[in-house]
């Protein structure tokens, strides 16, 4: 009788210790796969010599040159870049492969996207491997160039680009018309617009005034999040937008919008921001104005998107409710491991690969911080 | 003979020094980067649009006044020539439109500043936030892309004897308009008019007519620019043009087109903008990181034009000039009628 | 009543009346204390940089790269606060080194020979360039504090009172005596007028002109300060386009690109009306696509009534004169 009761629960101690460990274990691999080369796992449970050995035979010492062409100069392309050379650093390590890397970007104007077909066409003619673009030039401008380049035997991939605006279908064509072997993004409407919408839906219990900064007019990436959002506001009835002004992505005219609203309309419930730097501006006008930041029960909501280790420490402070982490390290690893997948091991890639993105606020804002912050902290530099 | 001197008149006016420091640097880079010259043709067909703007810059400059709006109205240009051609529309109705949009804006400004006697820096920055705004509505509301028009294409892409076709239309362009400086009583009189308004008023030329001339010129060339411009890119988005009147007028006055205005050439303006293009082109090249460009392009702005003026006086062709600048009675806001 | 018809801000003025006005009846939260202190909270800054401008427009130059310092100061500022420097020393520092660029400016107009617009352009592109250099591309974070706050003027110092406004009206006082009272004031006007009838009657036309550039330095370096405060990070590409915003105000304020005219008052007031066109535009809901047309609207608008009241002014007083003859 007591040997069947000890067995028993010596059984469901088993299940029940095989259950944690299986679902804390999914957990750390969930937000490990971040940081895994998706080739060939790097956890400690696959020994990877054999696969590394071989890879390091058919790079054989090859050195390949990479353009990076972002639209500006600015944190997030920073961190983008970052994740990039992380991954670059792994691989150097693992199969030997020498990199050789150069950064282009117009130091302002950034949403002509004129000067980025000058450094394309540069890259080009130095015969880089694939250069990886993301400008606010016409899509069919930036296919062009990619066309003629590709002909010449450039690869290329584009980032955190807006092709979700002119992409066509792949019923028929695998290519969707485009000429960039990947293109490394997340969806502006659904992964980044919709998500603040949502979330402040979620909080104020669908009811509520909102009113918006928005990006400079005619840019893409503000048509697309805006659409994001009035989409998922639309869904409740008790929500309303009441008000927009244009913040010019930069947080000082952020500041002047945002204040000109509140003055108009004192008694939102939230703001929201198509990026960070305009979510803090609008931040500070509510404090200016003497307003109230939202504590979980009232006041009034800000939130932006980028995923900007400054924005998250306003998180923490509560100045700011929230932002939207579009994975910029995420996008230059992947950029990265995609390149090498395709040109180097001859795989076939994805053509649209979207990375995750997610809702930080202050009760997730510990490991999304951290994750940024340790990627910037590897001092590893191309 | 009668060519040779035109030739030296128009480069020695100004245009020579600079053309000899464009040499220089095409040299040093060509010795540094020895894919240099692969890329000439892809860069100055980039330049070309920039280059028409820096002599309709130039133009207005010599006339004593300065136009902002150059660069956006190449834009709207652009603009307009898209989306006529995207619309079905025949490829030379669109290309006139495209033009024509710029002699309006150019028009308009004439019109604004020399019937109301307007400050030409706030005149044109108004019609470059009208000409830019349009461009945002215009982008905004249809596909600024699309069309197919072989002959629209060629205008750029197309080429005779291994240079492109845009050279030699761009060539044309600004050959005219040397002509219509140095050969023609217009362009004395734009000259004129740029040494003193007070004087050439007084000589009787009609100072207001030669203004709006200059800035009918001046948007016409933004028109053509922005026709080659929709031809190279072959979409148009909403911020097009934004900033190049900075990079032409600045490619101007480092070809020695005087800002108190009556001195240079569409020569200089040529010699000046490609100056800073080729410069920008080497820089990048060679893999000056974009963080140190601000500073390197700075310093050989300085450079260029300290040179220029250099060679000037030692030719005694600026103490001249700017002794009969000088000496004229004081300048008044109305002073150009 | 003459004299105040031929002063040269009565444009500015009547032209602060009409929108002011119609802007009064189209928007009501529009004539509100709230509302004027919001806007112009935004925009002592600029006044600042207009000033500034004015000054160097009277002696006959321009200074293209007054965004471009501003922005270089804000960094100095930023990098000085998070070594942990005391607050009255991080702004000398910053006056110093805008003072300093100034003085460069001033050197490479005169000495050089420059023509202006290209030296103040190439020393933009060095400031932006530093500055570039220094924050890496990554705004520069975390030397915000309460004193920050209050320079910035996000924190008032008492009741309503903010550290911007203050500066911007003493500024204001010490640069308009400057120009009516002093010996200097009347010298920058006579360089700018006639530079060569200046430098034959014996004035010192290099200094002067060196000087001027030195106060629209120290001016742009008094902003950045400012804007270390209010923008609360250093993004590299601070400032940008302040520079046509300040000539725009200036010059609505009445005062010529050719130089030899302007007044530190016209320059304040063009800035309340540029602030004002963008505070009307967000009050409005102008949608975001129609708003440079609407600017560019209104800059119009600024120089067509002021030729108007230059005309009205030219009649009124002749016909004064005839009368009396």
């Amino acid at each position: 009788m007591k040997s069947t009761i000890k067995t028993k629960t010596l059984v469901l101690a088993v299940i029940a210790s095989l259950v944690t460990l299986t679902m804390t274990g999914s957990a750390a691999n969930a937000i490990g796969t971040l940081k895994q080369d998706a080739l060939t796992g790097t956890s400690a449970t696959v020994d990877t010599a054999a696969t590394d050995a071989a890879i390091r035979k058919l790079v054989n010492g090859r050195t390949i040159k990479l353009g990076f062409a972002p639209p500006i100069l600015s944190e997030a392309y920073t961190i983008a870049q970052q994740g990039a050379w992380n991954q670059m650093k792994d691989y150097e390590t693992r199969y030997g492969v020498k990199w050789v890397w150069t950064e282009e970007a117009p130091l302002n104007n950034a949403h002509s996207g004129v000067e980025t077909t000058g450094f394309i066409q540069n890259y080009v003619a130095k015969k880089y491997d694939a250069v990886f673009v993301c400008s606010a030039a016409p899509a069919t401008v930036m296919q062009q160039l990619y066309k003629q380049g590709s002909a010449k035997g450039v690869e290329f991939y584009q980032f955190n680009s807006t092709e979700q605006l002119n992409q066509k279908s792949q019923a028929t064509d695998a290519t969707a018309g485009l000429s960039s072997v990947s293109n490394i993004s997340y969806d502006n409407r659904w992964q980044s617009g919709a998500l603040a919408a949502q979330y402040i839906a979620d909080e104020l219990k669908g009811k509520g005034e909102i009113i918006m900064i928005l990006g400079p007019a005619g840019s893409d990436w503000t048509k697309l999040r805006e659409q994001g959002f009035r989409a998922v506001v639309k869904k409740y009835p008790g929500l309303k937008i009441v008000g927009a002004a244009d913040g010019g992505y930069v947080r000082d005219k952020g500041l002047t919008a945002a204040a000109d609203l509140l003055t108009k309309y004192p008694k939102i419930n939230a703001i929201y921001g198509e990026n960070e730097d305009m979510a803090l501006g609008a931040s500070a006008a509510i404090d200016a104005a003497r307003l109230k930041h939202w504590d979980g029960k009232s006041g009034i909501i800000t939130i932006g998107a980028d995923g900007l280790v400054s924005g998250m420490d306003e998180i923490r402070k509560g100045n700011l409710t929230a932002t939207v982490n579009v994975g910029y390290a995420d996008m230059g690893r992947t950029m990265i491991r995609t390149m090498f997948a395709h040109k180097v091991l001859g795989m076939d890639v994805a053509k649209f690969i979207r990375v995750p993105t997610v809702i930080v606020d202050k009760t997730n804002v510990d490991i999304f911080q951290s994750q940024i912050k340790a990627e910037l902290a590897t001092k590893v530099k191309y | 003979m009668k060519f040779k001197n035109f030739f030296f008149r128009s480069v020695s006016i100004t245009g020579i020094p600079i053309f000899g420091l464009l040499i220089f640097i095409v040299a040093l880079f060509q010795f540094i980067v020895p894919i240099f010259n692969a890329t000439v043709g892809d860069y100055i067909t980039n330049l070309v649009p920039v280059l028409l703007l820096t002599v309709g810059a130039a133009i207005v400059i010599i006339g004593g006044s300065i136009d902002l709006s150059i660069g956006t109205v190449c834009g709207l240009s652009a603009g307009i020539t898209m989306w006529t051609l995207a619309s079905g529309l025949p490829t030379a109705l669109s290309i006139l439109l495209g033009i024509a949009t710029g002699a309006f804006f150019g028009l308009l400004n004439g019109f604004i500043i020399t019937k109301f006697g307007i400050n030409d820096f706030i005149a044109t920055l108004a019609t470059l936030n009208i000409s830019g705004g349009l461009l945002i509505v215009l982008s905004q509301a249809t596909d600024l892309y699309g069309a197919e028009s072989e002959f629209f294409t060629s205008l750029v892409y197309g080429s005779f004897f291994g240079i492109p076709t845009s050279f030699f239309i761009a060539g044309a362009i600004i050959l005219l308009m040397q002509f219509l400086l140095l050969k023609t009583i217009l362009g004395r009189r734009i000259f004129a008019m740029g040494n003193s308004g007070a004087a050439a008023n007084v000589a009787g030329i009609n100072v207001r007519n030669v203004k709006l001339a200059t800035f009918v010129l001046s948007g016409t060339l933004a028109g053509c620019a922005g026709v080659l411009l929709a031809a190279r890119l072959g979409g148009v988005q909403a911020f097009l043009g934004l900033g190049y009147e900075f990079t032409a007028i600045a490619g101007a006055v480092v070809g020695g087109v005087s800002l108190a205005g009556g001195r240079g050439s569409a020569a200089a303006a040529l010699a000046g903008g490609l100056f800073i293009g080729t410069l920008a082109q080497g820089l990048q090249l060679i893999g000056v990181e974009p963080i140190f460009f601000g500073i390197v392009s700075g310093l050989a702005l300085i450079i260029g034009v300290i040179f220029d003026q250099k060679i000037q006086d030692i030719g005694q062709l600026r103490s001249r000039f700017d002794s009969r600048v000088l000496a004229q009675p004081p300048r008044k806001e109305g002073d150009h009628g | 009543m003459k004299k105040f018809l031929s002063d040269p801000i009565l444009g500015v003025i009547i032209l602060l009346l009409l929108v002011g006005g119609v802007a009064s009846f189209t928007v009501d939260v529009f004539f509100t204390l709230q509302n004027f202190t919001n806007f112009l909270s935004g925009s002592y800054f600029v006044m600042l940089l207009a000033m500034g401008m004015t000054v160097v427009l009277i002696s006959g130059g321009i200074d293209l790269s007054i965004g471009a310092v501003m922005a270089l100061c804000a960094g100095i500022v930023a990098k000085l606060a998070l070594q942990g420097m005391s607050v009255p020393l991080v702004i000398v520092c910053a006056l110093a080194v805008g003072a300093f660029v100034g003085c460069l400016n001033g050197l490479l107009v005169t000495v050089v020979g420059l023509p202006d617009f290209i030296a103040t352009l190439a020393m933009s592109a060095f400031a932006t360039g530093i500055l570039f250099i220094w924050t890496k591309g990554t705004p520069i974070v975390g030397y915000m504090d309460e004193t920050y706050k209050q320079i910035g003027g996000l924190a008032p110092i008492y009741r309503g009172v903010t550290v911007p406004m203050v500066t911007a009206i003493v500024i204001a006082f010490a640069l308009g005596a400057m120009l009516k009272k002093t010996k200097f004031g009347v010298h920058l006007f006579s360089v700018g007028s006639n530079r060569l009838a200046t430098r034959q009657s014996g004035i010192n036309v290099t200094k002067i002109r060196i000087l001027a550039y030195v106060i629209s330095g120290v001016c742009a370096a008094l902003s950045g300060i400012i804007m270390a405060g209010r923008n609360t990070t250093v993004p590299p590409d601070l400032g940008g386009g302040y520079e046509v915003l300040a000539i725009a105000a200036a010059l609505i304020g009445g005062a010529s690109l050719m130089g030899g005219r302007g007044r530190i008052l016209g320059a304040i007031l063009g800035e309340v009306v540029l602030a004002m066109t963008i505070n009307i535009i967000n009050l409005l809901g102008v949608p975001s696509s129609y708003q440079k047309i609407f600017i560019g609207g209104i800059l119009l608008l600024a120089v067509l009534v002021n030729q108007f009241v230059i005309s009205l002014r030219t009649k009124i007083l002749m016909r004064s004169t005839n009368k009396k003859s």
